[in-house]
């Protein structure tokens, strides 16, 4: 676990004060679908989408424990978990990519406007057809001359209606062959790149998404993102830490309706004893608790052993599943805890809580992350032997 | 274990052992396509990205890595030569 220096505390401490800030009337810009404009202002004079990136392009140089120390602080201190959401994917979607796998002179152009905020990044991976299927993604990328062509449609891009850059995921390979997707950096404005409409959904509602559609766009070769057909390995690494940042900040957000229902149960009066005496209200927070610390020890442990080059393919998995079911857990009892109050939307709860069904979905759905993990452990592998 | 045939020997091994169990060792050929013929998977790869670098102590450099490198039992031999200069 990070034992905080004077630094981190200090870039913690810089997200906090601002937070309440940001969420100012979160919950009617939930009921109108609006994005934050100046939240992300905020957020980028703060200096956060440049944590984790080098400061030769404006970055802070921060390694990734740092990053989502500071991102937890986000979560616990803005209640605008759209704004949120974007911020994470911005960071993790484009500049996480580009960071690791970009040649020198991508990121000199692009990392720049992605860690001062005024290029908003996205990346397009799931289709219609499916989003959990990656492997057999229907998008295509063809080379011609010094350039690819693509086309395709993509589904549920996140900031995909703000996005200026966009990492595109495309099958250049056959389908299911681990070297057959390569990633590109298109800019919004390449001809042959259009955006839907805002989708309407349930919750992250501040947080704009869009389908994507590429028909003939022509992305010159070096604006290739690692080796052609490297893309799995670009998306493997960009998904970890999409995982570990988006739901760090979901602990926060955990931390924070902890603590209120602790202020609740402790000054909320019924038959005359507050209710947090009552040993039915009090499992439910003791409950939400060892989430927290649960969600907190995954995630934290996962990052650790991602910054020493182990191989956390099951560690991330479990800790993206533990994260998201926790945080959907603990927004339902808050809502119990709060009764009637916790029902409106006046209180803030019941959008957390449609919130936080996303995290079950997005980043590799809950069912996913269990068939990953029986993977890892050789079960399907047993079930159909392959020969040489 | 730093010559080419040691080197092609423990991969193939490995491949054997992790992938294609029960599989006798002179049915895998070295040149055979682990990739296209579905034997590593993409989470595999992962697995063996991460086996390569710790076993052989090869360093991996993110902007020139590619699946590739990992096709079959002579590309990551090669791989581990080139990279490792054994």
């Amino acid at each position: 676990m990070l034992q905080a220096n004077d630094q981190q505390r200090e870039l913690r401490e810089a997200i906090r004060a601002i937070g309440p800030a940001l969420g100012a009337e979160h919950i009617a810009r939930d009921r109108t679908g609006t994005f934050s404009e100046g939240g992300w202002k905020r957020l980028a004079e703060t200096g956060l989408f440049g944590l984790p990136f080098g400061e030769e392009f404006g970055g802070l140089g921060q390694d990734l424990l740092t990053t989502m120390y500071v991102l937890e602080a986000l979560g616990e201190s803005c209640r605008d978990g759209g704004l949120n959401f974007s911020a994470s994917t911005h960071i993790v979607s484009a500049g996480v990519a580009l960071h690791r796998y970009g040649r020198a002179e991508l990121k000199a152009r692009y990392l720049p406007g992605i860690c001062s905020g005024t290029t908003i990044g996205a990346h397009a991976i799931t289709e219609p057809e499916g989003g959990s299927d990656i492997m057999r993604m229907r998008t295509t990328a063809v080379a011609d001359g010094d350039a690819f062509v693509l086309n395709g449609t993509k589904a549920f891009v996140s900031n995909g209606p703000l996005a200026d850059l966009i990492v595109v995921y495309a099958r250049t390979g056959k389908p299911e062959n681990p070297a057959g997707l390569t990633a590109f950096l298109v800019e919004r404005d390449t001809p042959g790149l259009t955006t839907g409409r805002p989708i309407e959904k349930m919750g992250l509602r501040t947080s704009p998404l869009c389908e994507l559609f590429l028909d003939g766009v022509r992305v010159p070769r070096s604006q290739v993102i690692g080796s052609v057909g490297a893309g799995f390995l670009v998306l493997d690494h960009v998904m970890k830490w999409e995982i570990l940042c988006s739901f760090v900040i979901n602990l926060g957000e955990m931390r924070h309706r902890l603590e209120r229902c602790v202020e609740y149960a402790r000054t909320r009066t019924q038959f005359g004893a507050p209710i947090g005496s009552y040993q039915s209200t009090a499992n439910r927070i003791v409950e939400m608790k060892i989430d927290v610390e649960t969600s907190r020890k995954w995630l934290y442990d996962t990052a650790e052993k991602l910054s020493s080059n182990q191989n956390v393919a099951t560690d991330i998995a479990i800790a993206k599943l533990v994260t998201s079911e926790a945080n959907v857990r603990s927004a339902l009892s808050a809502i119990q805890i709060f009764g009637g109050y916790g029902y409106t939307a006046e209180y803030g709860l019941e959008k957390e809580m449609r919130n936080a069904v996303a995290g079950t979905i997005y980043s590799g759905t809950t069912e996913i992350q269990k068939q990953r993990i029986s993977t890892l452990m050789g079960l399907n592998r047993a079930a159909t032997p392959k020969r040489a | 274990m730093t010559t080419t045939e040691g080197i092609t020997e423990a991969i193939r091994t490995h491949i054997l052992a992790e992938y294609l169990p029960g599989t006798p060792r002179e049915e895998l050929e070295t040149s055979y396509d682990l990739l296209d013929n579905g034997v590593v998977t993409s989470l595999d790869l992962l697995a063996l990205i991460s086996w390569v670098e710790q076993r052989f102590q090869v360093p991996i450099d993110e902007v020139e890595i590619s699946p590739d490198h990992f096709r079959s039992v002579d590309a990551m031999s090669e791989f581990v030569k080139r990279t490792t200069g054994k």
